[in-house]
């Protein structure tokens, strides 16, 4: 039971969970871009969240199933054929054995996340199947997946070609979680109080662009350029996913999921958790405005988004059951 | 010295606790004891804690915060006073801000060991000497999987970083920029000067357990020779 990697796209990994506790030796969260599409793409094929699901990117992946399986495709940015026919993504589907996967990318793609029911073979670091490229452990051997990849199924498939599924996540869910698209709401962070006023107003009221040296690390972002009130030197301190660091000619990065644990630029803001999977999707050349909300909107905003995924694991398994 | 705690939210899953912007061996033994403390006395929803050089984050999950601890207010709230009431009662407070002891061997035959000695004047030996005659704090561990930030090194032998950071210095490099001193665990691009290399693995994902130093531990930089290096070697 297994898959080959025709084309493999420039980044293509295995991501499980975020790994959980290790922050204090320097092992960082890693996982999946956007976890709203890496778990759901879990909930369809029936799997529990942490499963191992491939993270396809930039720019375009070919992928040769040797059996019948149950898969599902989630993320954005891409348009999805199976032998050349196309198919919906955010759904179950069953692939007949020899089928092509192809994921095309649209204009300058997004990421996309391919699940199998069982999870794909993977090692465990950690406790997550995350794969950490830094230390070549977890995932896929620890790398990257390249042309020729042979990933297994962590378990035999009965999947059937008869099998067919008339359900999948309604759009107005999706639209919840990714709209407005260049909308990036933010709450105040450690430093937000050093930022000069006129670069205050900078950071509230003019667009950023995604900068094209932009990776699983961070999001570097070109736009008029910022400073705080006077210079700092920091002493080094934690950061998180969504941290916004001022650096020092002036321009900011966003920090993602393979972000290191601690830095020594200033933390002039933070994404909320509820609009990451919706930054994770941003590629380089798209713009993007941010919105300061309160923390206690951002609170109440991840707790829907857990709860909302909560709603939508519960109905898929369900229906995967009648 | 402890001027001010200041408790402030690093986003709405994490809070830092900053003891202020310095490198002071008190006021990190300051941030490891609360750490401790938090870490063997954890609110519901606790996640993790991760020290720095003067501050400590403190990682949790929001909804656990309000359903177990039947908050009205904002997870936050509740977490930032479950802090400030064990930074009050410092009886609370145990002290466990010097961890274990421990002796790294180093073969002292970095790149930059004889550019470092002509800065001062001084011989390679007397940089070794000097280098493996002070106890070292291991102050905070990121940047990298296991690098630690240990200092305080001697002002004798401190030394800028590199003007041009190398693309890639390998791993089990040790190293020393400013007033502190590391380990690379993993070769990766760096800035810092090499003065030699260990043969142990810092960092081994082989291992449950894969970090071998904690922030708070102790440091003892033992010079060895080429051969007893090769015996050692474990790269």
């Amino acid at each position: 039971m297994s898959i080959e990697i025709l084309k493999p796209g420039l980044l293509s990994t295995l991501v499980g969970s975020e790994r959980i506790g290790f922050r204090n030796v320097g092992v960082g969260s890693g996982g999946a871009m956007d976890t709203f599409a890496m778990k759901v793409a879990n909930y369809l094929v029936g799997n529990a969240e942490q499963e191992s699901v491939l993270e396809m990117y930039f720019p375009s992946c070919e992928i040769l199933f040797r059996n019948t399986e149950l898969i599902s495709v989630t993320g954005k940015g891409f348009d999805v054929s199976v032998n050349d026919t196309p198919i919906s993504s955010w759904k179950p589907i069953v692939v007949s054995k020899n089928s092509i996967l192809k994921l095309n990318v649209r204009r300058n793609g997004g990421r996309a996340y391919v699940s199998v029911n069982g999870g794909w073979k993977s090692a465990s670091w950690l406790g997550s199947f995350s794969t950490h490229l830094g230390v070549q452990a977890g995932g896929h051997f620890g790398q990257v997946i390249k042309k020729g990849a042979v990933i297994e199924t962590s378990r035999l498939s009965n999947a059937k070609d008869s099998n067919a599924f008339n359900w999948g996540i309604a759009s107005s869910e999706l639209e919840k979680v990714y709209t407005p698209a260049n909308e990036i709401r933010c709450i105040e962070s450690i430093e937000s109080n050093l930022l000069s006023q006129p670069s205050r107003t900078v950071f509230t009221s003019t667009e950023f662009t995604i900068s094209n040296t932009s990776n699983r690390m961070g999001l570097r972002l070109s736009g008029r350029p910022m400073k705080l009130d006077r210079p700092i030197n920091l002493v080094s301190s934690a950061v998180d996913v969504g941290t916004i660091q001022l650096l020092p000619e002036g321009n900011l990065i966003i920090l993602m999921a393979d972000h290191q644990t601690t830095g020594g630029y200033p933390r002039i803001a933070s994404v909320v958790k509820a609009d990451l999977p919706k930054l994770a999707q941003l590629n380089p050349t798209d713009q993007l405005i941010f919105k300061f909300i309160k923390l206690h909107e951002a609170e109440k905003l991840l707790m829907e988004r857990q709860s909302q995924l909560e709603e939508i694991r519960k109905s898929c398994l369900l229906r995967m059951r009648n | 010295m402890i001027d001010e705690v200041t408790i402030t939210s690093l986003n709405e899953n994490a809070l830092l606790v900053s003891f202020g912007n310095t490198i002071d061996v008190a006021v990190n033994q300051h941030v490891i004891s609360l750490t401790v403390t938090l870490v063997n006395k954890p609110f519901s929803g606790f996640i993790e804690a991760v020290p720095a050089y003067s501050s400590l984050a403190v990682f949790y999950d929001p909804r656990v915060v309000r359903s177990k601890n039947n908050v009205r207010a904002t997870a936050s709230e509740f977490v930032t006073s479950y802090i400030r009431e064990i930074l009050d009662n410092t009886g609370k407070i145990r002290d466990h801000s010097n961890g274990r002891k421990i002796e790294i061997p180093v073969l002292y035959d970095g790149e930059d060991l004889a550019f470092v000695a002509d800065h001062h004047r001084l011989t390679t030996d007397e940089i070794v000497s000097t280098h493996t005659s002070t106890l070292y704090r291991v102050f905070m561990i990121g940047f990298l999987p296991g690098f630690a930030y240990m200092g305080t090194l001697d002002p004798r032998i401190e030394m800028s970083r590199k003007t041009s950071p190398r693309t890639s210095v390998p791993a089990g490099s040790v190293a020393i920029a400013g007033m502190q001193t590391g380990i690379y665990p993993q070769a990766s691009p760096g800035g810092w000067q090499l003065i030699g290399r260990t043969p142990i693995k810092i960092f081994d994902t082989a291992k449950s357990t894969p970090c071998l130093l904690s922030s708070g531990d102790t440091v003892q930089f033992v010079a060895i020779d080429k051969d007893h290096f090769d015996s050692l070697n474990e790269y």
